[in-house]
């Protein structure tokens, strides 16, 4: 009961005025995709590449990244495992801004997306954000990586969709729930690791 | 002991940048950590807090060790970063509120300690604002020891005036002769 009201307190905090204009925005911006690119990418795997990608850079963005690192969650009294759920849940909620805008883009097109199609969006922009997430705490050329990482993942899940077209979201959708779970319990050993050192001023 | 530090160091790419340093606090005991640079001092005092994991050397807070159980450890410890808090009176409620659910409290003895803290620090520069903010969010929760970065002495004797005075852990820049860095313990306030 504790531990989820201290998960509870570190998801509000982290949903202040600023995520709700980045959701606004990033919603405006992929919906405009949408619109523009509805008939040219009909295909699955362009738009499952587009959502991982940007749910990946939304979740690996800088500032975002230092409001994650500040020191005073480090002096809190939880696991690194419990921060890291807490730390999950803002960024996959900003990253599913990125598939329902796309989907509005299409619909308001006049091509809305199939249910199936749909989800795929949203598994991929919650894998992609998990995944990018290890990232916010690393710096560089590591930090990249992680962001390479999450686009590959992405990209798992467009080759997926191509390769089973029948059974394209219960096969993505099982892919997904193994990267995810990887992808949390490796920012869980990140943040367990992780060391919040001041600013270098000395 | 409320905290206890053996051979406690810091090193970074092969530089040590926390020199090994012992310490032994009991109930409302005061302590000086000195380090030779600001960067050293605070990543000392984020030792002590059970917040970065020593190098080498093993850090206790009550029974808990630092390394092995950082949330039993950071429990019993409060901390004060050396940039203090620097919201406004908004963040410093909304702050005030998240660590009293994060602690499991009660929000509004939560928000009553933060004031009177507050209010014991009185008013000051606008470093000294920042500072008695933070330590005012550290003492929200009911900590054995306080671990105050780079302090003014005047925050430090406003809280050893607190009844019940925590144990203080106070870090200063100053020369710290190798191996050991100067510490100086202070009796229990009475």
């Amino acid at each position: 009961m504790h531990e989820l009201r201290a998960t509870i307190a570190i998801v509000r905090r982290h949903i202040d005025r600023r995520f709700a204009l980045d959701f606004a925005m990033q919603f405006a911006l992929v919906g405009a995709i949408g619109y523009i690119f509805a008939h040219v990418f009909a295909a699955p795997p362009i738009p499952i590449l587009i959502c991982g990608t940007l749910a990946a850079a939304s979740a690996a963005e800088r500032e975002h990244a230092a409001s994650l690192r500040r020191v005073s969650f480090f002096a809190m009294p939880l696991f690194g495992r419990q921060l890291a759920r807490a730390h999950a849940i803002a960024p996959v909620l900003s990253a599913l801004s990125i598939p329902l805008g796309y989907a509005t883009g299409c619909a308001l097109r006049g091509a809305p997306l199939a249910p199936p199609a749909f989800g795929i969006l949203v598994l991929t922009a919650i894998v992609g954000a998990l995944v990018s997430l290890s990232s916010v705490f690393r710096d560089g050329v590591r930090a990249a990586l992680y962001v390479g990482l999450a686009i590959a993942a992405a990209a798992s899940l467009a080759i997926v969709a191509v390769v089973f077209p029948g059974h394209a979201f219960a096969a993505d959708a099982a892919l997904a729930a193994i990267e995810g779970f990887f992808a949390l319990r490796a920012f869980g050993e990140t943040l367990a690791r992780y060391d919040p050192l001041p600013a270098a001023i000395g | 002991m409320v905290l206890r530090a053996l051979a406690a160091s810091f090193v970074r790419d092969g530089v040590e940048i926390v020199v090994p340093f012992d310490l032994a606090l009991g109930p409302g005991e005061t302590a000086t950590l000195a380090q030779p640079t600001p960067f050293a001092a605070s990543i000392a005092a984020r030792i002590c807090a059970a917040i970065v994991k020593p190098t080498t050397g093993i850090v206790y807070v009550g029974d808990y060790e630092s390394r092995l159980q950082p949330p039993q450890a950071k429990r019993l410890v409060g901390f004060v970063d050396a940039a203090g808090f620097d919201g406004d009176d908004h963040a410093f409620h909304c702050e005030t509120a998240f660590r009293a659910d994060v602690w499991g409290l009660e929000a509004r003895v939560a928000h009553a300690r933060a004031s009177a803290v507050l209010a014991a620090l009185g008013s000051g520069d606008e470093r000294h604002a920042r500072y008695a903010r933070a330590v005012a969010l550290a003492l929200v929760a009911d900590v054995a020891a306080l671990v105050l970065d780079q302090p003014t002495r005047r925050i430090v004797e406003s809280v050893r005036a607190f009844a019940p005075v925590p144990a203080i852990v106070r870090t200063r820049v100053g020369v710290a002769a190798p191996p050991a860095p100067l510490v100086a313990r202070e009796p229990a306030a009475t």
